[in-house]
């Protein structure tokens, strides 16, 4: 804290107390939060999701999301008092003098207008500079930010611009009005590791040359180290504890930071192919794909998958990887190239399989808010593939449904009658495994299914799963773009980019030196603990790179 | 005269001194601009005009009360997860429900609470009302009351049917449209659009005029006239529902389509259908109610709203206001249906959460 001093106070939250309006009453969501933030400095707020992170960042700006209220204590912005002030003072606040990075740049973004008559727009309303001033102060933002083609990139539609650029031209925007805080909500959660250090980096850069405060709300702890001064560690709308950086990895306090902390240390040990000659379960024989009349996604992809093994399928996004699980499933039938169960070719089109071929590979979901059916109960949702491909009914039925929630380790008893919104998100996570397993399946796809998850809920997937699989001597294919998750879990590794297989193999051999340069980048792009490890990466590769990697 | 002026003022004035005691701000607001406006009310016309203000206040009041007390009726009946809805209710949609209610029970029960048959004549064309006959007779010497408690049941009844006809046939064409996709979502998408491009009222005229007036001849007609507007809202919401994840998962588990509509997208798509089928009602119901008027609905002497108002129509010119009974009977219900169905739209929104 040193670093400032008590002088240049910007914002002072003091027992800030939140609530929001469910089922006919007033539930406290933040339970008196104190937050001081000095003019540059930069806090990470940390916690689960639920934690009240973004709750916290929206009422810096004075602003309670609908349904929610500000129900006590105070935020002084510039010594001047938020809960207070009426709506106009607030508005007048916020754009220019408070600024917000949202998660989604994508959602974020009027699709209808260009990116820099967004820009624009808020230096133009507050009368800080004219439409011409404003657009060269765009694209020198947008330069500064390491944007390729910065002179043009403002002239396109937000669709035109891959997803990373989209969001640093949000932070561009954000800095519009060169603001005294801006707050960053998961800026970065979205991203692969790749683009999210070009992010990481730009943002770092903006917020230290013009002195910028900022709030960085993320889930993610090695990303927090590279961009905070101070860490605040949220629970349930309670402070757990706050120190700055250094001190907070180093030495954290509380049990529950040290549990954040050891998150990362899941591993289970390596299996080998087996050498008896059984056959893979799952063969991918070079398969090409494309959309209707698009360009190819998949060109020449082949991997093996044996018996009681996970192969981790990773890659940037749309580098192909759920394409290929939907060639396997059947729901994208290959241009070429064939998938063998057992040694067998599968039908290419799902409707031409078999019920017993479909019923050995089944898939889990990323987002089990879109797996599973809102309006259907939990042990329909179980029991229907037992139903449906082993016949059972009545009291055999129940059983099952009984047996397969006791192996997911939630209670029957408790969960046999409820409604998936119901459920917490890890809970959900589990009946979609559950179903997965009600078809007694020998191969199963996992696509993304803990990256929509807080970190602890997501360990807890991958000790689930990988118990399942010593029991049940299940084979997985686990599509990830979290490395970390790959190491913990995997026995092979494939990696893809372009639609290509680029570099496969056991995954002791792919964490050793030396990699493909592509495998290079990918392992060299995941956040570490250290809080330098961005500024050496950046030197190690230099900046030019980075800026010419967002042009994929 | 005097007695209820003095007694006007003095409730109104005594009403908001004891709410603003109590400091029922809202009410109080309500009750001082009532005063204020009373003022004037009775000052431009007299003690006429008060009464007016009273008795409008008063219908009011009883409606509301009788709402209040329908919403609590149907909470101490329903099931605890519907009751739980049922008190998030507003009182229009208690209101709207109360009337529904009673149409219902007067169609069901029409020739228990008809004094009269519905082609019964018994008096002289356009005779008074008196103790008999509650509203008088029409233009045959039938007796109105008896002849709108039979058109709740025939109007009313018609208008279920037909809107039931055109759910049918449109939710199982969208929700197959939106299943299937491809070549035969084109088609249905494309025979909707031909119904939908004649006029709705001109196409049920020459429908009527080739086929007849019978009464399923008018339900089908009008079923296949709404069906498309069905039709295209469930490909919507069901569009929608296709491209989720778990339909994705049961299709690889290899469901039929039957499954498919029946298990996994009606459920999510009933909100939305609910809501439509009250607004559709209206249509409908406005619809058959404008066929009948124009003589080409349910034939005499069957009772009929619609009819009844164009019979007797020559009254209005004596400024006799008995024509207008059934239209307001129409007027009533399709407010009451449209209350409930807002309250419907704004619960399936989801806008109360947030």
């Amino acid at each position: 804290m040193g670093k400032f001093s008590d002088k240049d106070i910007l914002l002072e939250i003091k027992d800030l107390q939140i609530q929001g309006y469910s089922d006919e009453t007033w539930i406290d969501i933040i339970k008196g939060v104190d937050l001081t933030l000095h003019r540059g400095e930069v806090l990470g707020l940390i916690g689960e999701s639920g934690a009240g992170k973004s709750t916290i960042g929206a009422a810096a700006m004075g602003y309670a999301r609908d349904g929610t209220r500000i129900s006590g204590g105070s935020i002084e912005f510039d010594s001047m008092e938020l809960t207070t002030a009426t709506e106009a003072e607030r508005r007048a606040l916020r754009g220019s003098r408070i600024a917000y990075v949202a998660q989604s740049a994508a959602a974020s973004f009027n699709p209808a207008h260009k990116i820099i008559d967004q820009h624009t727009e808020a230096p133009v309303q507050y009368r800080i500079q004219k439409r011409m001033e404003a657009q060269e102060d765009a694209i020198e933002l947008y330069e500064r930010l390491r944007l390729p083609n910065p002179e043009e990139i403002g002239f396109r539609y937000p669709h035109q611009v891959s997803g990373g650029q989209l969001q640093r031209a949000m932070t561009a925007m954000a800095m519009s009005c060169r603001p005294d805080l801006i707050i960053f909500d998961e800026p970065t959660t979205a991203l692969d590791v790749t683009t999210q250090i070009e992010v990481l980096a730009a943002i770092r850069d903006i917020v230290d040359q013009f002195n910028t405060a900022a709030i960085y709300i993320t889930h993610d702890l090695a990303v927090v180290a590279q961009m905070a001064d101070t860490i605040k560690v949220l629970l349930k709308g309670e402070e757990v504890e706050q120190a700055s950086t250094e001190q907070m990895l180093k030495s954290p306090k509380e049990d529950y930071t040290k549990s954040l902390w050891a998150v990362r240390s899941f591993q289970r040990p390596q299996k080998k192919r087996p050498t008896d000659g059984t056959p893979p379960i799952i063969s991918v024989k070079n398969i090409d794909a494309a959309y209707t009349g698009g360009v190819k996604v998949l060109d020449d992809v082949s991997f093996d998958v044996y018996p009681g093994m996970t192969v981790a399928v990773v890659g940037e996004s749309g580098s192909g990887k759920s394409t290929t699980a939907r060639c396997i499933t059947g729901l994208l039938p290959p241009s070429a190239g064939e998938i063998q169960f057992k040694g067998e070719t599968l039908p290419p089109r799902y409707t031409d399989r078999s019920k017993d071929q479909l019923r050995q590979a089944q898939m889990i979901y990323q987002m089990a808010d879109t797996a599973l059916n809102p309006k259907v109960q939990i042990h329909e949702i179980i029991g229907r593939p037992a139903q449906f491909y082993s016949g059972l009914k009545g009291g055999d039925l129940k059983q099952r449904v009984d047996e397969l929630l006791d192996l997911i380790e939630l209670e029957p008893s408790k969960y046999y009658n409820r409604y998936p919104p119901e459920l917490s998100g890890g809970q959900k996570q589990r009946i979609g495994i559950a179903r997965a397993l009600a078809a007694e399946p020998e191969f199963i796809i996992c696509d993304e299914v803990t990256s929509a998850l807080d970190q602890l809920v997501a360990e807890g997937i991958l000790k689930l799963l990988d118990r399942l699989q010593k029991e049940l001597g299940l084979a997985y294919m686990f599509i990830t773009h979290d490395l970390a998750t790959v190491r913990a879990i995997a026995d092979e590794v494939v990696v893809m980019q372009h639609g290509k297989v680029v570099d496969q193999g056991p995954k002791d051999e792919m964490f050793t030196p030396p990699h493909h340069p592509y495998t290079d980048l990918l392992l060299s792009s995941v956040p570490e603990m250290d809080p330098n490890w961005l500024t050496t990466l950046l030197e190690e590769r230099g900046v030019d790179n980075v800026g010419e990697a967002a042009d994929v | 005269m005097a007695t209820f002026v003095f007694g006007y003022y003095a409730a109104l004035i005594i009403a908001s001194v004891i709410l603003a005691y109590v400091d029922y701000k809202k009410w109080f607001l309500m009750v001082f601009s009532l005063l204020l406006v009373s003022f004037v009310a009775g000052i431009v016309g007299g003690a006429g005009a008060l009464e007016v203000i009273t008795i409008f206040v008063a219908v009011l009041a009883t409606a509301a009360a009788v709402s209040y007390a329908f919403k609590f009726f149907l909470v101490l009946i329903a099931k605890p997860n519907l009751a739980k809805e049922l008190k998030t209710a507003p009182l229009t949609a208690a209101f709207g429900m109360f009337v529904i209610f009673t149409y219902a029970v007067a169609g069901i029960f029409a020739p228990l609470i008809a004094p009269h048959g519905q082609a019964e004549v018994i008096s002289g064309a356009f005779a008074p009302p008196d103790a008999n006959m509650l509203l008088g007779a029409d233009q045959l010497g039938r007796d109105i009351f008896s002849r709108i408690i039979y058109g709740a049941r025939n109007t009313v009844g018609l208008a279920l049917i037909a809107t039931l006809g055109a759910f049918f046939l449109g939710a199982l064409a969208g929700l197959l449209a939106a299943v299937k996709g491809g070549w035969f979502d084109q088609f249905m998408g494309r025979v909707a659009d031909v119904i939908m491009s004649i006029p709705s009222l001109i196409f049920a005229l020459l429908m009527l005029s080739i086929l007849g007036t019978s009464t399923w001849v008018i339900v089908v007609v009008v079923a296949v006239i709404y069906s498309p507007r069905v039709f295209r809202l469930t490909r919507a919401v069901a569009g929608n529902i296709v491209v989720m994840d778990y339909i994705e998962a049961a299709k690889l588990r290899g469901e039929g389509d039957w499954y498919l509509i029946r298990r996994e997208i009606l459920p999510n798509s009933t909100a939305p259908l609910i809501a439509e089928f009250g607004l559709e009602f209206c249509f409908v119901f406005l619809l058959i109610a404008g066929l009948s008027f124009l003589g080409l609905g349910l034939q005499p002497p069957t009772a009929d709203w619609g009819s009844m108002v164009r019979e007797n129509a020559t009254l209005i010119s004596f400024g006799d206001i008995t024509p207008l009974i059934p239209a307001a009977a129409i007027a009533l219900l399709t407010v009451s249906v449209n209350f409930v169905v807002d309250w419907m739209l704004f619960r399936s929104s989801g806008l109360k959460e947030q």
